[in-house]
């Protein structure tokens, strides 16, 4: 009894960490930036199935983290800067703006997703790394996941300490809340928007690296997590990082639970939180 | 200091600004005062940035600010204190201090900064780690005003400070301003509250409907007539 139970909330906590990793990504895109992006799903795939090829190339996945975490992120700074950045001047207000750039997410979601099948192909691909089994007080899960979770904490908790305590942290959390005035502050807004996009994008890829450690990865995995990142998002409350990734633990307990009873509704569940969370709190836990 | 020349400022096509002119020079008060919608605010966020001038120019220190984004107009030594103090709710009293001195040149010495600005507003010290949007009015202005000391500002732009202040408080911001003027800080003040403003100012001049109509010396202005009668209710 009490193993199935931790077997549960530890396989929950695994997948929390993966979950609050993609969420805090997306919440300094949009708390930051504003931009409510789709195809943040497409830059975990690039970061997976780039650690696959790479993985073929007998590079150490670990060693993936520190490639592909960078090369997306200058993606990602480069994609805000002459699009999302293009958008934002020519909307005619804030709102208008978040719904555009939503939009031309979409787009870049099918662009990036399609470029990826030429590339790869549709074949799902996977490796085996680090799959070894730990016991932890009678309960069994593979290495790579836990490394995972390390991981996920590891940033999660690094990113928090960035945010609270460096300059560029405090101009960060500024921004999100008043672009204007940081600018008055002498912050460069222009730059800080792109760099936040570029951060969130790199979040996403890591976790990608990640994700491939432990599960089977191709073209078309993406919109799955991005799905997944706006709910737990929400969860956490808009604008809010600790909320994403508090949120993110949640939704992977609620998910180890529901698959211990009935797997496959797993993302069923989500759906229906997100659900019941716009009916009865739609700030979510930390939003105010 | 500051050389203002035939600014005209649009939001989109309707225009706010009508080739207005000015100066200030070191150690003055400016004020512009005006009614609501007369173009103060479109006036201050020209000049700090927020806004360009489809035609005319900016000079500061005898350069072209016009057309610069506001962090790099905030570089050059200018500090806009926002209407409506803008403050960062959801930080500490002490870290919208220390997002004033977001500048690298001035942010290594922000902590030196913070105690003169502690000893200019004691009370901030006090609420060092209250969240800014827990504080008073007063206490609120008092932030603003002190944020945007952080930078060691040549030229302070202060936006409506009596804004929603009760009148002891008003006195004692008017107060602090003409110190600073004191300090060598030169000051350009918006307001809507005429006769206050008009006794601190060296010079002053009233916008309506975006144009200046008026301009000369505070106290001189207070005895004109159409003071009088327009803003004095006399």
């Amino acid at each position: 009894m009490i193993v199935t139970f931790l077997d549960i909330v530890i396989a929950g906590l695994l997948l929390g960490g993966l979950y609050a990793l993609i969420a805090m990504g997306l919440s300094l895109q949009y708390g930051v930036a504003r931009v409510l992006n789709i195809s943040h799903g497409e830059f975990i795939m690039l970061g997976a199935l780039t650690t696959w090829t790479l993985f073929q190339l007998h590079i150490n996945p670990l060693v993936s983290i520190a490639i592909c975490g960078p090369i997306i992120f200058v993606l990602g700074f480069l994609l805000h800067r002459t699009m999302f950045k293009r958008l934002l001047n020519t909307s005619e207000s804030a709102d208008i703006f978040v719904s555009n750039s939503m939009l031309a997410s979409f787009g870049l979601m099918f662009i990036i997703q399609n470029l990826a099948l030429m590339g790869w192909g549709p074949e799902i691909r996977g490796y085996t790394y680090l799959a070894v089994p730990v016991d932890l007080a009678g309960a069994v899960f593979s290495k790579n996941r836990l490394v995972t979770l390390g991981f996920a904490i590891a940033i999660g908790l690094a990113f928090y300490i960035f945010l609270a305590r460096t300059r560029l942290g405090k101009a960060i959390r500024a921004a999100a809340q008043d672009p204007s005035t940081a600018g008055l502050m002498g912050v460069n807004i222009n730059f800080m928007l792109a760099l936040c996009f570029g951060f969130g994008a790199a979040m996403a890829a890591i976790a990608g690296v990640l994700i491939s450690m432990c599960y089977p990865v191709h073209a078309v995995m993406g919109l799955e997590y991005a799905l997944i990142a706006i709910i737990v998002v929400v969860l956490g409350g808009l604008g809010s990082i600790p909320g994403s990734f508090i949120g993110g633990f949640v939704l992977g307990l609620v998910g180890s639970i529901v698959t211990y009873f009935e797997p496959g509704l797993a993302l069923a569940a989500y759906y229906a939180i997100f659900i019941l969370l716009m009916l009865v709190r739609p700030q979510g836990i930390m939003g105010r | 200091m500051l050389e203002v020349s035939k600014i005209n400022t649009f939001y989109g096509k309707a225009q706010a600004l009508w080739d207005v002119s000015f100066k200030l020079k070191k150690k003055e008060i400016v004020a512009f005062v005006g009614a609501n919608g007369a173009g103060k605010t479109t006036l201050i966020n020209t000049i700090s940035g927020i806004l360009r001038p489809v035609s005319g120019s900016i000079k500061f220190l005898s350069k072209r600010i016009d057309g610069l984004a506001p962090h790099a107009i905030v570089e050059k030594g200018i500090s806009h204190i926002p209407e409506g103090r803008r403050l960062f709710p959801e930080m500490s009293v002490r870290e919208n201090l220390e997002m004033g001195a977001y500048l690298p040149r001035v942010w290594k010495q922000k902590e030196e900064t913070l105690e003169h600005v502690y000893q200019l507003f004691p009370i901030l010290k006090e609420r060092g780690g209250q969240l800014a949007r827990t504080l008073s009015g007063g206490e609120q202005q008092m932030l603003a005003i002190g944020r945007g000391l952080m930078s060691r500002p040549k030229l302070c732009i202060i936006d409506e400070p009596s804004n929603g202040l009760a009148p002891l408080l008003v006195r004692e911001i008017f107060q602090i301003t003409e110190g600073l003027r004191d300090r060598g800080i030169a000051i350009l003040l918006i307001e809507q509250n005429v006769r206050q403003t008009l006794e601190i100012a060296d010079r002053a001049y009233v916008l309506e409907n975006g144009r200046v109509i008026l301009a000369g010396e505070g106290k001189k202005l207070l005895k004109k007539e159409l003071i009088k009668k327009a803003y004095l209710g006399l």
